[in-house]
C-alpha cells in the first residue's frame, strides 16, 4: 500500500469511479467521476485534528471495522490508509446533511484542508491498457437470516471476525461477545452461501482456510471451545493442509455436516446440524456464531462489464478469455483481470494473477504498438451516398459518416461484415471475404460432379 | 488477372484426418481444379519439414496462391500466414479449408467424409483465386495503463507496470487504496500480517 502511495509513477484516484469508456486497445479515452472529499488532499497531513473535533462522534457504522465500530462523520479509515487524509461522509456530516453544524472541523484545522463547497469533478485520462481489480462482496444471500445473521446479537461474518481479532479494530483484538464476555464456545459455520442450490454453486474457495486459520486464533485468544461445521475440508494450497492438520491437533473440533440453523437458547446460540460422519443429529450451545460467508461478485460489476465490454460468466464474475491459455485476458483487447473480480482466490493466488495481468499489459506497452488485422470493411467512396445505414448496424461504433462519407476506423472494426451485408448501394467491402469470393467458394463446393466427369 | 498458380497441401494430422479422410484422394482431386500446380498430402503439415515444403514449393513452382486443407484456422492459419510471408508471399494469399474439425471429426466415415473434404477444397480454391494482397496495419499505444480497484490486486499490478516506467492510474471507489486485505488480521497459512 504504502509502495503504491509513493510511486512516483502511480496515480492514485480515491473516492473515484469510471463512469465512460471509449476507444480500443492502445488508445482508452476514460472518463472518471471523483467524488468530493471535502478535504483537500494536498493540505491534508492526515494529523486527526478535524476528526477529533467532529461533533457526530462515533455514530456511524466504520466501514473499515465491517460495522462492528464506529467512526464519525470526519474521520480517517484506519491508521495506515493510503492517502492518509481525511474524509467528511456527506450522509452523516451534519453540516452537508442538515447545513446546521458548528463546523468546529474547519476551524480544528490548522492548514485550512477542509472545504465544504467541494464539489464532484471529472477527469478524462488517456491509456493504453486497462486492468479490472475490482475484488468481491462477502454474500448477502438472504439464506444467511436461517443462521440467524442480522437476527441475533454474536451471529458474524467471517470479515467481521477479522476486525475483532485485529490489535487495530474496535476490541483492541479481543474476542469478545456483544455485551463483552470472552466466549466459551464459538462456532464456525462453512460454505454459506456457496456450495448451496439455494444460493451458488460455486465453491468460494478461500473460505476453509480462512475459517481454519480464525479457528486458530479464537482458540488461541479465548480459550474457549471451537467448532468447525464443514461439508468438505478444501485445502489445496502450499503449507494449508498442514495448516489445517496442525489446527486440529490445538483442539478444534471438526464436525462434517452443514448446519441446519442457528437458534436462541437461554442467552446462549444453539447451532443444529447433522454429524453426516456418525449419521447422528447435534445440538452444539455457543457463544458465537461465525458464517464463513461466500465471495460473490462485487456491486457494480455488471454495470462496470457493460462500460468496457467485457463479459460476465453465470456466477457474475468477469470471465476470462479462455480458461487454461488466457486466464487474464478478456474478450476485449487491451482489458485484462486480476484478483477475485474473475473468481474467489486466496492472496498468493491474487498476486500471481496481478503479476501476470500486468505482464500481458506490459507485452502490449513495450510493443509500442498494436497490429490490427487488415480483413476489416472498406468503403468504396463513389458508391457512398453518406445514408448512414452503416453506422446504424455495426456492432462495434466503428463507422462514422465524415463530410457525406462513411468513414471506417480501423482499429475498431472487427471485419464482421453486417455493413456490407446492410449497404444497399453495395459501397462497403468486408475484404477478405468480398461477395465475389464467397460465391466463388461456393461455386466450388459444387463443382465435384463437373471436376471428376 | 494472370492465372493463378496454387499449391494444395492436404493435411493427415496424424490420424485425426486421415483416420476417416482418404486424403490421397483428396489431393489427386485438387490437383484437377483449375489453377492448381500442386498438390501433396502430408502427415503433419504445421510442422517444420511441412511448412517447408510449402516454402520449397513456392520458390519451384512460382506459386502465388496456397490452400492448406488442415484443422481450424482458429488454430494454425497464423502458422501459414507466416510461412507464406517467409517465403515473400503476402500472408493473406492463403485459405484453409477446415477439414478437421468441420469435416473428420463430426462424420463417422468414408465415402462422405472424403466428398466433404473435396468439396471444402475445391471452394477454397475458387476463393483464394480472388484474394487480393492485404498489410497490417500499426496503430500506437498510450504508453499508461488504467487500473480499476485499489486492493491488493490493483495495487500489485500497479506497482508492477509502474516499476517498469509505465504511468498508472489507480482508480478506487472507497476513500482509502487497501480493499478487503487491509482488513484482515492474519493471514494463511502463515499467520503473517496482512498490512
Amino acid at each position: 500500500m504504502m509502495d503504491a502511495g509513493r510511486h512516483p509513477r502511480i496515480e492514485i484516484l480515491t473516492l473515484s469511479e469510471v463512469v465512460d469508456v471509449q476507444g480500443y486497445v492502445g488508445n482508452f479515452q476514460v472518463r472518471v467521476r471523483r467524488k468530493p472529499r471535502y478535504v483537500i488532499e494536498d493540505l491534508c497531513t492526515g494529523c486527526g485534528a478535524c476528526v477529533e473535533a467532529c461533533v457526530w462522534k462515533d455514530r456511524v457504522p466504520s466501514e473499515f471495522e465491517a460495522g462492528m465500530g464506529m467512526r464519525n462523520a470526519a474521520y480517517i479509515p484506519f491508521p495506515q490508509a493510503v492517502p492518509l487524509k481525511a474524509v467528511i461522509d456527506p450522509h452523516s456530516c451534519l453540516w452537508l446533511v442538515k447545513g446546521k453544524c458548528g463546523k468546529k472541523c474547519e476551524r480544528a484545522c490548522e492548514r485550512g484542508a477542509i472545504d465544504f463547497e467541494m464539489q464532484e469533478t471529472f477527469l478524462d485520462l488517456k491509456v493504453g491498457v486497462v486492468i479490472l481489480a475490482t475484488g468481491f462482496d462477502l454474500t448477502d444471500d438472504p439464506s444467511l437470516a436461517r443462521y440467524g445473521y442480522g437476527v441475533y446479537d454474536n451471529v458474524i461474518d467471517g470479515l467481521q471476525f477479522e476486525r475483532l481479532s485485529s490489535a487495530g479494530g474496535p476490541t483492541g483484538g479481543r474476542i469478545l461477545t456483544k455485551d463483552g464476555r470472552v466466549p466459551k464456545a464459538i462456532a464456525f459455520l462453512h460454505c454459506i452461501g456457496s456450495r448451496d442450490d439455494e444460493a451458488s454453486e460455486y465453491c468460494s474457495r478461500i473460505c476453509c482456510m480462512y475459517a481454519t486459520k480464525q479457528a486458530h486464533l479464537a482458540r488461541e485468544k479465548t480459550g474457549g471451545e471451537v467448532y468447525q461445521f464443514y461439508i468438505d475440508m478444501r485445502t489445496a494450497g502450499k503449507g494449508y493442509e498442514e495448516f489445517y492438520k496442525r489446527i486440529q491437533k490445538e483442539g478444534v473440533y471438526f464436525i462434517r455436516g452443514k448446519v441446519a440453523d442457528v437458534v436462541p437458547d437461554d442467552g446462549r446460540l444453539l447451532v443444529r446440524a447433522e454429524d453426516t460422519l456418525l449419521g447422528r443429529l447435534v445440538e452444539v450451545p455457543v457463544d458465537m456464531v461465525v458464517l464463513a460467508t461466500a465471495a460473490r461478485p462485487a456491486k457494480g460489476s455488471k454495470e462496470l462489464a457493460q462500460l468496457f465490454n467485457v463479459s460476465l460468466d453465470k456466477d457474475g464474475f468477469f470471465m476470462e478469455a479462455h480458461p487454461k491459455l488466457r486466464p487474464v485476458s478478456t474478450h476485449t483487447d487491451g482489458i485484462f483481470l486480476a484478483g477475485c473480480c474473475q473468481s474467489p482466490k486466496d492472496i498468493p493466488d491474487t498476486v500471481a494473477q496481478a503479476s501476470a495481468a500486468a505482464t500481458r499489459a506490459l507485452v502490449l506497452l513495450n510493443q509500442g504498438q498494436v497490429e490490427i488485422e487488415p480483413t476489416t470493411a472498406r468503403v468504396i467512396e463513389a458508391r457512398c451516398s453518406g445514408c448512414g445505414e452503416c453506422t446504424l448496424v455495426c456492432a462495434y461504433s466503428a463507422i462514422e459518416v465524415v463530410e457525406g462519407k462513411a468513414r471506417v476506423n480501423e482499429a475498431l472494426c472487427k471485419g464482421c461484415g453486417t455493413c456490407a451485408a446492410a449497404c444497399l448501394a453495395k459501397a462497403i467491402v468486408a475484404q477478405h471475404f468480398t461477395d465475389e469470393e464467397l460465391v466463388a467458394e461456393i461455386t466450388g463446393i459444387f463443382e465435384r460432379e463437373r471436376v471428376l466427369a | 488477372m494472370n492465372e493463378p498458380r496454387i499449391g494444395v497441401y492436404v493435411c493427415h494430422c496424424g490420424l485425426n484426418i486421415a483416420g476417416t479422410v482418404d486424403v490421397e484422394a483428396v489431393a489427386r482431386y485438387a490437383a484437377r481444379l483449375p489453377g492448381v500446380v500442386v498438390s501433396r498430402d502430408y502427415k503433419y503439415t504445421c510442422s517444420d519439414p511441412g511448412q517447408e515444403m510449402i516454402r520449397r514449393d513456392i520458390a519451384d513452382f512460382g506459386l502465388d496462391r496456397v490452400v492448406v486443407a488442415a484443422c481450424s484456422p482458429r488454430m494454425h492459419e497464423p502458422t501459414f500466414r507466416r510461412t507464406l510471408e517467409a517465403a515473400g508471399l503476402n500472408p493473406y494469399f492463403l485459405e484453409m479449408a477446415n477439414i478437421r474439425e468441420q469435416c473428420a471429426w463430426v462424420h463417422p466415415e468414408e465415402p462422405e467424409t472424403t466428398r466433404k473434404a473435396q468439396e471444402l477444397v475445391a471452394a477454397a480454391v475458387r476463393r483464394v483465386s480472388l484474394h487480393q494482397p492485404l498489410l497490417p496495419r500499426g496503430v500506437p499505444i498510450e504508453p499508461a495503463a488504467l487500473v480499476v480497484g485499489g486492493g491488493i490486486a490493483g495495487i500489485q499490478a500497479a506497482l508492477d507496470i509502474a516499476d517498469a516506467g509505465y504511468q498508472v492510474y489507480l482508480v478506487e471507489r472507497q476513500p482509502t487504496i487497501g480493499g478487503k486485505m487491509a482488513q484482515l488480521d492474519k493471514t494463511f497459512p502463515t499467520l503473517d500480517c496482512s498490512t
